[in-house]
């Protein structure tokens, strides 16, 4: 029995059965009706499920949620990147700032939620600035380290060889830090993720945060789960293009 | 011949944590136009130390260095230099390496005349079927001859190399010395080689500079006087070789030892 469940097909049906398990054991227990209301079950959650997916509540607030990331996301890349480049290459006007960034790095960047809201709304802006910070500072260290690491033999090789400022930038400097940026950005994607959805679970009035917020506010416990079930399925997906994505990078990285 | 280099009783002092370590005893050295100075001595006497000087990537502690006449300030844009360690980009192939010098605004060729040099310097280094492997799929030496074609397909007008050939075999060394000299008489180059091997020192150079251990300071010149083009696979066949070589040895011999033993 072990040595069957440890073979490849029988693992993914020794999973299945798991979760039919659960899932049957979540349905049918006798429990009384106080206790139902506070656990809901599988089958009011695959109805609620189906019917946000059918008239659209899902598609919604999904793509809300994923609007926030991908702007906060870029965004702060963008600059994160050409700010890690000035300070990396400017290491006098860095150090001089090295005590603030670390200040401003250290804090999690969820306590400033409130004033993002304050400043810009509960609207997409404040969620967008909130996961615009998280990935600028990530991808800022990143850049810097980056740079920093670039071997000081070779940027002299190629002052000896003619090479203008520029030219160590493009040619050295960027190719060089390159591994870093996408180790600064992959990082990145998770804690873009989950900043949106907490910014939305703070106060918002989309995404999927907010859909699991306002459910557990009007204590539906059955939306409550469906929306957390959406997460779920959101978050393996994006586990999985990232692994995928990554993949690819090393190809390409390694030829 | 005009002269192109010039240490003025030049000196070098490191500061490492604290302690002050001497690199170089007053230097004074001058290297003509189209020469071929090789420097020899033991381990830690200051041979990187004096063409990094040359090059401007370090200034001295004393004296001064000319190039041209000039102080010498800052990165020295006329010296093509090939460090002890390599400095090939691992993202670039091998033949994408040799074409940087090429790329560069200062000099830039048309793509078909630079296909046609990297070609010609992947020849002259033998690399053939390697002009798309990278870096990191080269063996050490192969990786040197990168570093040589890199520096030479500029032609820069003078020469700085640190232990070019340290990683050859034998024979490959030869060859590498043979295409060198036909290089840099072909293109009148003026070269500063750092070398542990008399052998290759005396096949190649003009003249050799042979430094005491630490801290270091040049021990004796040597004028060598073979005729040229030299034949580097005979030449170490040829009784006035042979006696230079005992005589420079015999001058080498015990701080090379002595280095031998505080390492
Ligand atoms: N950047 C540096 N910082 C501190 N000390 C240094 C530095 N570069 C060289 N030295 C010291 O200066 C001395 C001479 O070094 P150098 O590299 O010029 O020797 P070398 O003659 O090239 O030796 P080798 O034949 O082993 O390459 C050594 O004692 C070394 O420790
Ligand atoms: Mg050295």
């Amino acid at each position: 029995m072990i040595a069957w469940a440890a073979s490849p097909f029988g693992r993914i049906v020794t999973r299945v059965l798991l979760v039919l398990a659960c899932l049957a054991f979540w349905q049918f227990i006798p429990v009384s009706r106080a206790v139902r209301f506070w656990m809901s079950s599988p089958s009011l959650i695959a109805e609620q499920f189906w019917l946000w997916l059918l008239d659209g509540t899902l598609w919604f607030h999904l793509q809300a949620s994923l609007y926030v990331m991908a702007q906060g996301y870029v965004i702060g890349s963008a600059f994160g990147i050409v700010f890690g480049f000035l300070l990396g290459h400017f290491r006098r006007v860095h150090r001089v700032l090295t005590p603030f960034l670390s200040a401003v790095y250290a804090v999690p960047k969820i306590a400033l939620t409130p004033l993002f809201i304050i400043l810009l709304g509960v609207d997409n802006a404040s969620k967008i600035a909130l996961v615009g910070v998280t990935v600028f500072f990530l991808i800022l260290t990143a850049t810097i380290d980056g740079v920093r690491d670039v071997d000081h033999d070779m940027v002299q090789s190629f002052s000896l060889m003619g090479a203008t400022r520029l030219e160590i930038v493009r040619k050295l400097l960027i190719p060089a830090s390159l591994p870093w940026i996408f180790t600064g950005m992959r990082i990145a994607v998770r804690y873009a993720f989950t900043n949106t959805l907490l910014a939305e679970l703070i106060a918002s009035n989309r995404g999927l945060g907010f859909l699991i917020e306002f459910n557990s506010g009007n204590f539906n416990t059955t939306g409550s789960y469906a929306a957390i079930f959406a997460l779920v399925l959101c978050s393996v997906g994006l586990t999985e293009l990232l692994s995928r994505g990554e993949a690819r990078i090393a190809r390409w990285r390694l030829p | 011949m005009t002269e192109k280099i010039r240490l003025e009783a030049v000196t070098k002092l490191f500061n490492t944590r604290g302690t002050t370590t001497v690199a170089l005893k007053p230097v004074d050295l001058s290297v003509r136009d189209n020469e071929f100075v090789a420097l020899v001595g033991p381990s830690g006497c200051g041979k990187s130390t004096i063409l990094n000087m040359v090059a401007g990537l370090m200034p001295a502690s004393g004296g001064r260095v000319l190039y041209d006449g000039a102080p010498v300030a800052g990165a020295n844009r006329r010296v093509g230099y090939m460090t002890q360690k390599d400095t090939l980009l691992p993202w670039r192939s091998t033949a994408d390496n040799i074409r940087l010098a090429l790329e560069l605004k200062c000099r830039r060729t048309a793509k078909s005349e630079a296909d046609d040099r990297v070609a010609q310097m992947i020849d002259l280094v033998g690399l053939k079927g390697f002009e798309k492997h990278f870096p990191a799929e080269l063996s050490g030496g192969m990786r040197k001859r990168a570093a040589l074609a890199r520096t030479l397909i500029y032609e820069p007008e003078t020469l700085l190399m640190d232990e070019p050939f340290g990683a050859l075999d034998a024979q490959l060394k030869l060859v590498m010395l043979d295409q060198l000299q036909r290089l840099t008489q072909d293109r009148r180059m003026t070269v500063l080689f750092v070398t542990h091997d008399l052998a290759e020192a005396i096949t190649l150079a003009d003249r050799i500079v042979i430094f005491s251990g630490r801290p270091g300071r040049i021990r004796s010149i040597h004028d060598i006087a073979l005729p040229r083009p030299r034949d580097v696979y005979k030449a170490r066949f040829d009784p006035d070789f042979a006696h230079l070589h005992a005589t420079l040895w015999d001058e080498m011999k015990d701080d090379v030892i002595a280095a031998g033993a505080r390492a």
